[in-house]
């Protein structure tokens, strides 16, 4: 597979919807008849801001990254926007720079997450260096919730795509090639085989039946899956609707999947494939999911060392865990990552699991870090209500900033034990 | 700056252990280590007052002792109080860790003290007040009464202290964030490369260990015995009237369910974090175990009470909590009152 970049230093409303330079013009009246063609929506709200400005946006439903495949090349969000077929090869564009997010008018907005544009908050959330195309989609009174929620989720891929066609035609800033031969790879000998095992979503919140999250479908009764890494960053996967710390957008720039690529073009290891797995519902789930994937690991990929993560809130850590535990007992060596989940900041209070073996843990922070933020002159948020409590003077705690607790290997934020 | 300056028997110049049960001798002045601190702490500092002990007498008196350490401190008008260093000496270390709590608590003046990782006044007292990690070679006196002198000063210009071994302190036990140059990922990938090459990685948290917990002594007779149901499901009675907070609760309660056989309409739940809904609405009794043991209606021995714990987020109770808990549940033989 080949990311063709095309970096987008300002987005702006325009007469027609195209790239020009790295200018990305939009046209609102185009883009907004597209996502009504959903009956479901009875108005969307656009707007456009920019990286730097005092602005505040929220109750964030996902973020995405404008991108679309090159003709010929693959299907766009398969399951979702397009019929199944395989992704992860040939050429897809990217709009670099921007991004299309989301709002959920009916999530409550004390604790929904936001992003902060500007100021101290505003360089701590990665998303604020984007330029957003923020859609508000307004359903038809009366539409049950999770009718509601999947009309929110084809608007933000349809969105992502209709903006990243603008650069089909276009020739790219830069490209970059993510070619694994997976677990075949022979070619390599020497090298430490590696792969990624990560939960894609968390049975503590069971999944709506229209719910998607791979190619479409809401995972229910599935067991872990072997995927290749290029699946993760080419629309085969989108985040659930249980969106803490978890981004679509960190889906198509994993940050795991890219650092494995790194090293791995540097000739440091081998990339041998992934696993997409489940946080389990109980605990014959929990354990029937870790053996699958750990076994997976072992005798499919003939992994010798696995990172791991978990999705959605604390009890998904004792499957992560358990899952690397089986791991390390077929002689696969593991590193984990933790979210933070010491309320009361001491650090026995941290962990949801204790395994000797599971001794390699990255612990992301977030509990102790907070933001006072001031009243901004811009919002954009689902409901008026919604508009003037974001737009006011207050705390914002880092697990509601989009990126700062990312669960994905995006964040920078970490608990030192003092 | 006025110091008082806690020191054992041998360091005290009195004696080794011949002279360990000697009783508090409180001299003026800086005393032995004493006279290094003053000159450490630079221009200004005074110690004004040393406490003397032998480690028998003071192991066998630690709280009249703190009491004498917070009087002399406040007689002295003292500004910092410091015990040791203590190096590897545990009833010196336990003295020192015992009397520094208690002139912060006391008087809420900057104390510190200093200590081997291995002596026993660590682990009891790490988490209450600042230990220097003195290592266990007393040759080190100088630079260990530096590290103090330097902790001391930000303490008492209320600075907040950086990392534990950047600092020189043993680790307290406490979380605090920061932000860092290399994302998750990147430091995921190092590490597990490190790993599985062999090379040495530093995990950014060691999760605690335990003291095993020996097993007790079989019930034999199950019909005689008095049953209690332990659950950390969080399930109450409606109205919750111990008040169990939904996370990080501190108190918990018993209930008495004897001859119950149904929970559904007596019930609700005080925590909803962690769970599962579907279930929950599902039945109440598969969720809590102790219908297995009510469904197998042998009379005589089914749950009498029933204990409802709620633990922190996630599921985790700091063992110290858990351990006062778990002492005092055999000893609760009355349930806290609230019949379901």
């Amino acid at each position: 597979m080949t990311l063709a970049y095309h970096p987008v230093a300002d987005v702006r409303f325009g007469a027609t919807t195209q790239l020009q330079g790295t200018t990305l013009e939009v046209s609102e009246t185009v883009l907004r008849q597209h996502l009504l063609e959903d009956r479901r929506l009875q108005r969307v709200d656009l707007a456009i801001v920019h990286p730097g400005e005092a602005c505040r946006f929220g109750v964030v439903f996902d973020i995405v990254e404008p991108r679309a495949k090159e003709p010929g090349a693959g299907p766009d969000f398969p399951g979702i926007l397009e019929p199944i077929a395989m992704v992860g090869q040939g050429l897809t564009h990217v709009l670099q720079g921007a991004a299309v997010t989301v709002l959920d008018a009916a999530a409550p907005i004390a604790g929904g997450q936001v992003v902060e544009m500007s100021g101290d908050a505003g360089k701590a959330c990665s998303y604020a260096a984007l330029s957003h195309l923020v859609v508000v989609p307004h359903v038809v009174p009366g539409l049950e919730r999770h009718r509601a929620l999947h009309a929110l989720r084809l608007a933000s891929v349809k969105a992502a795509v209709y903006l990243g066609r603008t650069a089909v035609g276009h020739t790219a800033a830069s490209r970059a090639v993510f070619e694994s031969l997976g677990p075949v790879d022979d070619s390599r000998p020497g090298l430490p085989r590696l792969a990624y095992i990560g939960q894609i979503h968390s049975r503590q919140r069971v999944a709506e039946v229209d719910e998607q999250i791979l190619y479409g479908a809401n995972t229910a009764g599935m067991a872990p899956v072997l995927l290749h890494p290029n699946e993760w960053l080419d629309g085969a996967l989108v985040i659930s609707y249980f969106n803490r710390a978890v981004e679509t957008y960190c889906y198509q720039n994993h940050p795991i999947i890219m650092e494995l690529y790194r090293w791995h073009r540097e000739g440091k290891i081998t990339l041998v494939g992934t696993i997409a797995t489940m946080a389990g519902s109980d605990n014959d789930d929990r354990a029937r999911n870790a053996m699958l994937a750990a076994q997976q690991a072992k005798w499919t990929l003939a992994a010798e060392g696995v990172i791991l993560t978990k999705y959605g809130g604390g009890a998904p850590h004792a499957d992560m865990a358990l899952t690397a535990k089986l791991c390390e007992e077929l002689g696969i060596r593991t590193a984990v990552q933790a979210s933070d989940m010491s309320q009361d900041r001491r650090a026995e209070s941290a962990l949801l699991f204790n395994y000797a073996e599971v001794d390699a843990i990255v612990y992301v922070g977030g509990n102790d870090t907070r933001w006072t933020v001031p009243a901004v002159p811009r919002v954009i948020a689902g409901t008026p209500e919604a508009a003037v409590t974001l737009a006011a003077a207050q705390v914002l705690d880092a697990g509601r900033l989009c990126g700062v607790t990312n669960q994905q290997g995006a964040s920078h934020l970490r608990a030192f034990v003092h | 700056m006025r110091v008082v300056h806690y020191l054992n028997q041998f360091f005290g110049g009195q004696g080794g252990e011949k002279v360990a049960h000697l009783a508090p001798s409180i001299q003026d002045g800086a005393v032995g280590p004493g006279r290094l601190l003053e000159q450490v702490l630079g221009a200004g500092a005074q110690v004004v007052r040393t406490i003397i002990v032998g480690d028998n007498y003071a192991a066998e008196r630690v709280e009249s002792l703190g009491a004498l350490a917070v009087q002399e401190a406040q007689q002295c008008q003292a500004d910092l109080f410091v015990a040791g260093p203590c190096f590897e000496a545990g009833r010196y270390g336990m003295v020192a860790g015992a009397l520094c709590k208690a002139v912060k608590a006391a008087l809420g003046i900057p104390v510190i003290t200093g200590m081997a990782v291995e002596n026993p006044g660590v682990d009891m007292y790490h988490a209450d007040i600042y230990i220097v990690d003195s290592g266990t070679q007393v040759q080190a006196m100088r630079d260990v009464l530096t590290t103090m002198a330097r902790l001391a000063q930000k303490l008492l210009n209320h600075q907040a202290l950086g990392r534990p071994h950047e600092e020189g302190y043993i680790p307290q036990g406490m979380l605090r964030d920061d932000f860092v140059e290399p994302s998750a990922a990147e430091r995921l990938v190092a590490m597990v490369y490190a790993k599985t090459t062999g090379q040495p990685f530093e995990s950014e948290f060691t999760p605690p260990t335990f003291a095993p917990v020996p097993a007790p002594s079989p019930v034999l007779d199950l019909s005689k015995a008095r049953v209690a149901l332990v659950t950390d499901g969080g399930l109450v009675p409606k109205g919750n009237p111990d008040k169990i907070a939904p996370s990080a609760a501190t108190n918990w309660g018993a209930y008495d369910i004897s001859g119950l056989d149904d929970l559904q309409a007596r019930t609700t739940k005080c925590r909803t974090e962690g769970m599962i809904p579907a279930m929950w609405s599902k039945t109440r009794t598969g969720w809590c175990r102790w219908m297995c043991c009510v469904n197998s209606k042998k009379p005589g021995w089914w749950a009498s009470y029933m204990t409802v714990l709620c633990p922190r987020r996630g599921s985790p109770i700091p063992s110290p909590i858990a351990a006062v808990w778990g002492g005092r549940l055999p000893r609760s033989s009355k349930p806290t009152g609230w019949r379901l």
